[in-house]
């Protein structure tokens, strides 16, 4: 199960603080928009949410970063950059090696067995 | 029992100074990650999956000096990723030596070879070098056929030129008892120093979620493991820690044990929870709810977690907090019976 492509509706049955959770948790980038309507695509790495003043931390797609982000500044959090922790490349190489393995059970068998129709 | 002398010496003293300051919680190994690059992309690993720009990134060398002297542990450990694509691997690894502390420098040893002479052989540096089980289970674990067979001629070399090198082993449900022997006396004829074992943690973004161990499941792969251990089999670290993963010991985890220092700053609670990041060390140790961590807090992330980095540090701390605790380990130390 995966976050990627949600665009949460934070509102009165999620609230922003909820989906900074869910995006600190996702591990692929994010777009966040901010409160002025301007939007920044990157990976959130932390957030703090002890203080007066919760923030939440980022490294922009470039790479600059850290930078600071309170929450007050914030509107939302878009789940739009792919999530590196959907297992993608492990599953291509079990499948693989699935497929290895039944080649090499077929091979064998047929060197048994060269031609099991013949008469 | 294979850790050497001095190193024993050290983490004893340096042990016996935070009892008589009186500090309740204290570091035993720096996990310094300057890096989350690697070329490798195991089953079991929750380290390494972030989006490019973070992969490109690497932590300073001034940063990482910065991060060892604020903690002050004497053993830093420099996972990762692969810490020998780290660009200033060499330039780090000698000014931790110049400060006398101990390294541990995990790696695949992929790049070992060709990387070899950035490094020059010392009491204080060891290539710990992951290898999960023989050639086909390693591979396995690693997702790649060939790197047992990289690795292997690799340890060879570094022996040979006089470096310290260990092997460290994360083990999964399915590993073979009877394998996982064969594998210790194969890696103690390539002439390595000792040997790492530990249970893999479930780390939640691993890609492999079905094959990790639960704790009675741990019990029992390493009694059958680790019973009648044979005399030239030698392991890299606290006999009653393995003692614990048999199930002869009960102890709780001590998260502040190990901290982890990466490019988000410092790792809480823990090396393998990731719950978010103070920014100095101080603000770790003050700031963290250390109380909902362990197998005592009912913390769910905990129940099955007996990884090293949470239990050795228990494990040595018993080991100098008590004179049952020292003669036990010597009793085991001298004997070989675990």
């Amino acid at each position: 199960m995966t976050l990627e492509g949600w665009v949460p509706d934070v509102g009165q049955y999620l609230t922003l603080a909820e989906v900074v959770e869910f995006a600190f948790d996702y591990r692929g980038n994010t777009t966040i928009v901010k409160a002025d309507g301007t939007e920044v695509v990157g990976y959130i790495f932390n957030r703090n949410t002890y203080g007066p003043e919760p923030y939440l931390e980022y490294f922009e797609e470039s790479g600059e970063g850290p930078f600071t982000l309170r929450y007050s500044e914030l509107a939302n959090v878009k789940f739009t950059g792919k999530d590196t922790a959907a297992g993608n490349s492990w599953r291509a190489w079990l499948e693989r090696k699935e497929r290895e393995k039944a080649e090499k059970a077929t091979a064998a068998e047929s060197v048994r067995d060269p031609d099991p129709h013949r008469g | 029992m294979s850790v050497p002398l001095s190193q024993m010496w050290t983490v004893a003293t340096y042990v016996l100074r935070q009892k008589l300051a009186g500090r309740k919680r204290y570091p035993f190994v720096l996990m310094l990650e300057p890096l989350f690059r690697c070329n490798l992309a195991c089953a079991g690993c929750g380290k390494i999956q972030y989006p490019a720009q973070i992969l490109k990134k690497n932590l300073s060398v001034e940063k990482c000096l910065a991060a060892v002297e604020e903690c002050g542990a004497p053993m830093v450990s420099i996972p990762g990723g692969e810490p020998l694509m780290y660009p200033d691997i060499d330039r780090l690894v000698a000014e931790l030596v110049k400060r006398k502390k101990y390294v541990y420098l995990c790696t695949n040893a992929i790049l070992l070879k060709e990387k070899l002479d950035l490094f020059t052989p010392s009491k204080y540096l060891s290539f710990s070098v992951h290898m999960d089980g023989l050639r086909d289970d390693h591979d396995e674990a690693v997702c790649r056929d060939g790197v047992y067979d990289q690795a292997v001629p690799a340890i060879r070399e570094a022996v040979a030129r006089g470096f310290r090198v260990t092997t460290n082993s994360t083990l999964f449900d399915g590993a073979s008892p009877l394998r996982m022997r064969e594998f210790f006396d194969e890696m103690m004829s390539l002439g390595v120093e000792g040997m790492m074992i530990s249970p893999g943690y479930s780390y939640s973004k691993a890609p492999d979620q079905e094959h990790f161990l639960l704790e009675a499941r741990t019990h029992e792969l390493f009694s059958r493991m680790l019973s009648k251990p044979k005399k030239r089999w030698r392991f890299n670290q606290s006999p009653l820690f393995l003692r614990f993963l048999m199930g002869k010991h009960d102890f709780e985890c001590t998260p502040w044990g190990n901290p982890t220092y990466n490019m988000f700053g410092w790792q809480r609670p823990c090396y393998l929870l990731q719950e978010g990041y103070a920014r100095t060390f101080q603000e770790l140790m003050d700031t963290t709810p250390w109380e909902n961590y362990g197998k005592k807090s009912g913390n769910e992330k905990c129940r099955d977690c007996m990884v090293h980095c949470g239990y050795e540090a228990t494990a040595v701390d018993y080991t100098f907090s008590s004179v049952k605790g020292f003669v036990e380990t010597v009793g085991v130390t001298l004997t070989g019976k675990l």
